[in-house]
């Protein structure tokens, strides 16, 4: 199907059906809430066929170019139908699986996640290894049948609700950094799996610790190449900061407009709306290539550092904007309107941290995009 | 054009403008045929010229033929066009009866031209008027970038020699065509200037060390890399969408990118870039001029802020 086509049916079927897919929950919603609604959501339009659309046939899609994926996101989010964060995760991690699974296992597994009947999460960082990646420690060692994994995650989004991990562990030497890393995917209710939610700053349970006690993962569970896990994870993460970060430059622009209806008279300067919306703009324009050059087929690589500088700095923008102008909602409104604000203002602020720190990127755009060499 | 011709062209823009400025540039780009590429794919040449001289700081009247181009006026080596003065974009003149007040600036060229264009403002609409170069008060502007050769156009009223009624897009489509080639200028201006501090960073030893190795340096680069990439975004955005609104923002964000390389390049590239000997100064002193012609960022930007505060919506711009 067309972007055009799709556009004109997708957009007829939210109107028609905008009731059933209207959240259940009143108010601001906890993250189960939040989670029920996503899931519901995924469910309707992976049954209808919307959710399938831009991915591989092999996998239950129905093929289609990647911006199909681009616009559903967009659509749901400006609809106020799903939380961009939770949504993203199904962006993120199913290409990897499509990318690394052995294709069985990908046939199987990834309609569960795109019918929004399974939820996956992606263990990456650790208490050792924030923006240093490639020093991760969690051990995997080789059995008759498989893996034994011993270790810790942690920042691990949603992991109290998944059913699997995409995780990266260590199976060579301590020091070998990328070259001895091995990615699995785990099933998250095997023996050995502890998951200790952390209550993050903007109230909300989103992140987890997540501890592997010699926990057994079958050998046809290894994605791509033993060894070769650190290539799995740069694939990866320009993935993380393509269809998602359009999705989340259409909750900015969804938020912004919000705040100019709800912002009080006087409250907001005419330059700083119009610097704003420049960059939330200039986020969409860079984004808006990105997608298509996703689309052409194209290898997506360090240039999408540009990308999520750009959405940190508009993120952040925005909700400044927001909390100068909406103080007291953010200071002291105990509504469902002020909560949302309030958690979107304090969540904005790890815009700069997570996936990929403000300094990692920049660091790999001086290095990867300025040939400015090591720094160091 | 396809891809062989257009490479061809390139190469011609390439040598033209490394190696001639000004009204040698112009008699270069004539012999290439710039103004039937023009008319032909502006989309791909408009970009390519004006990036080529912005880089190589290099002038020529290009930009007359870009807004005339927008006017539906055939442009001519006898026809220029009067712009609005700096920081601003409304039309350069008013119409006062049966005389024409005109108040803007010019490209060096201008004066070269038997007679420019002016878009005036009437009561309701604008009119596209031809005034005889020579009924015109033309100052060269020395100003901060005398190499620029920019006239100011101040005459106080001159009897128009013809006067056509502009359709009401017509000025808004001239500026917004105007404002992508300024645009483009600035990116062009900018990308040299990062590549020198780039280059310069490379080179530079201190503490034992080239300077690129420090994350100070490096994150300055790389914020201004990613003003560029984003000026660039914009531009290749406002030319798939055509309205006036994404040039004005394409227009402001090569301003915003262009300053970001102003002040991170001018600290990278340190006491050298202080120098009148580095070719550096010339790059600060024409994208500051740039960025005022046909809008400012920080003008451009306000009257975005006010537009939208004045709605309370913002435009449903941009689509995938």
């Amino acid at each position: 199907m067309e972007l055009d086509a799709f556009r004109t049916s997708l957009d007829g079927w939210l109107d028609e059906h905008a009731a059933a897919l209207a959240p259940g929950h009143a108010g601001a919603g906890t993250l189960d809430d939040h989670m029920a609604q996503l899931a519901k959501v995924k469910r309707l339009a992976y049954d209808a066929g919307w959710m399938r659309w831009g991915w591989p046939e092999r996998v239950g899609g129905l093929g289609g170019s990647t911006l199909l994926r681009a616009y559903l996101a967009e659509a749901l989010t400006l609809r106020d139908l799903v939380d961009p964060g939770l949504y993203s995760m199904t962006e993120v991690l199913a290409p990897t699986i499509i990318d690394y699974a052995p294709p069985g296992l990908a046939a199987a597994m990834v309609p569960r996640l795109l019918r929004g009947d399974e939820t996956w999460c992606q263990g990456f960082s650790e208490p050792g290894t924030g923006s240093n990646l490639a020093a991760l420690s969690c051990r995997a060692t080789r059995t008759a049948d498989g893996w034994r994994v011993s270790g810790q995650k942690i920042w691990t989004s949603l992991a109290q609700y998944a059913q699997r991990c995409v995780l990266l562990t260590r199976t060579g030497p301590t020091a070998s950094d990328h070259r001895g890393i091995t990615a699995l995917f785990v099933d998250m209710a095997s023996p050995g799996i502890t998951v200790r939610p952390i209550v993050a700053m903007h109230g909300r349970e989103e992140f987890c610790e997540v501890f592997f006690d010699d926990v057994a993962v079958p050998l046809d569970r290894t994605l791509g190449e033993v060894g070769q896990g650190w290539s799995v994870a740069m694939d990866l993460l320009p993935v993380e900061r393509s269809t998602a970060l359009w999705q989340r430059g259409a909750f900015l622009h969804r938020r912004l407009e919000q705040l100019l209806a709800a912002a009080p008279p006087g409250t907001l300067a005419p330059d700083e709306v119009g610097e704003v919306f420049g960059q939330v703009y200039a986020l969409r324009a860079r984004s808006r290539a990105t997608q298509h050059r996703l689309a052409a087929g194209q290898r997506l690589g360090p240039e999408t550092s540009v990308d999520k500088i750009l959405l940190a700095t508009a993120e952040q923008a925005v909700f400044d904007l927001v909390a100068a102008a909406l103080g007291d909602a953010i200071l002291a409104g105990d509504d469902a309107g002020s909560e949302r604000w309030r958690a979107e203002f304090l969540y904005s602020r790890a815009a700069t941290i997570y996936g990929g720190s403000a300094e990692v990127q920049r660091n790999i755009v001086a290095r990867r995009l300025l040939d400015l060499g090591a720094d160091r | 054009m396809d891809r062989e011709e257009l490479e061809l062209f390139g190469k011609g823009l390439r040598h033209a403008t490394a190696n001639h400025t000004g009204e040698a540039l112009d008699a270069a780009l004539a012999e290439l045929g710039w103004r039937d590429a023009l008319a032909a794919d502006p989309r791909a040449v408009v970009p390519l010229l004006f990036e080529l001289q912005g880089a190589a700081n290099a002038t020529s009247s290009a930009l007359d033929d870009v807004v005339l181009a927008a006017l539906d006026t055939a442009p001519t080596t006898a026809v220029g066009v009067v712009l609005p003065s700096l920081g601003r974009w409304d039309a350069p003149g008013r119409v006062e009866g049966e005389e024409l007040a005109v108040s803007g600036v010019g490209s060096a060229g201008l004066r070269r031209r038997a007679a420019a264009v002016v878009v005036a403002r009437t009561g309701d609409g604008h009119v596209a008027a031809i005034v005889e170069t020579r009924r015109l008060v033309l100052r060269e502007v020395g100003g901060i970038d005398p190499a620029f050769g920019m006239v100011e156009v101040a005459a106080g009223r001159v009897r128009r020699r013809e006067r056509a009624p502009a359709p009401s897009t017509a000025w808004p489509d001239a500026l917004a065509a105007g404002q992508l080639a300024v645009g483009h200028e600035l990116l062009g201006a900018a990308r040299q200037m990062l590549w020198l501090a780039c280059d310069h960073a490379r080179e530079r030893i201190q503490f034992g060390r080239p300077i690129a190795s420090f994350q100070a340096v490096r994150h300055r680069l790389a914020d201004t890399r990613v003003a560029v990439d984003a000026a660039e975004a914009a531009l290749a955005a406002a030319w798939d969408d055509g309205s006036p609104l994404t040039a004005a923002l394409a227009k402001a964000l090569a301003g915003r990118g262009a300053g970001a390389a102003r002040r991170h390049c001018q600290q990278v590239l340190a006491g050298i870039g202080f120098t009148s000997e580095h070719p550096f100064h010339r790059y600060v002193r024409r994208t500051l001029v740039l960025d005022g012609l046909l809008g400012d960022a920080r003008s451009l930007t306000r009257r975005l802020g006010d537009d939208l505060l004045g709605g309370r919506r913002l435009p449903a711009i941009l689509p995938l």
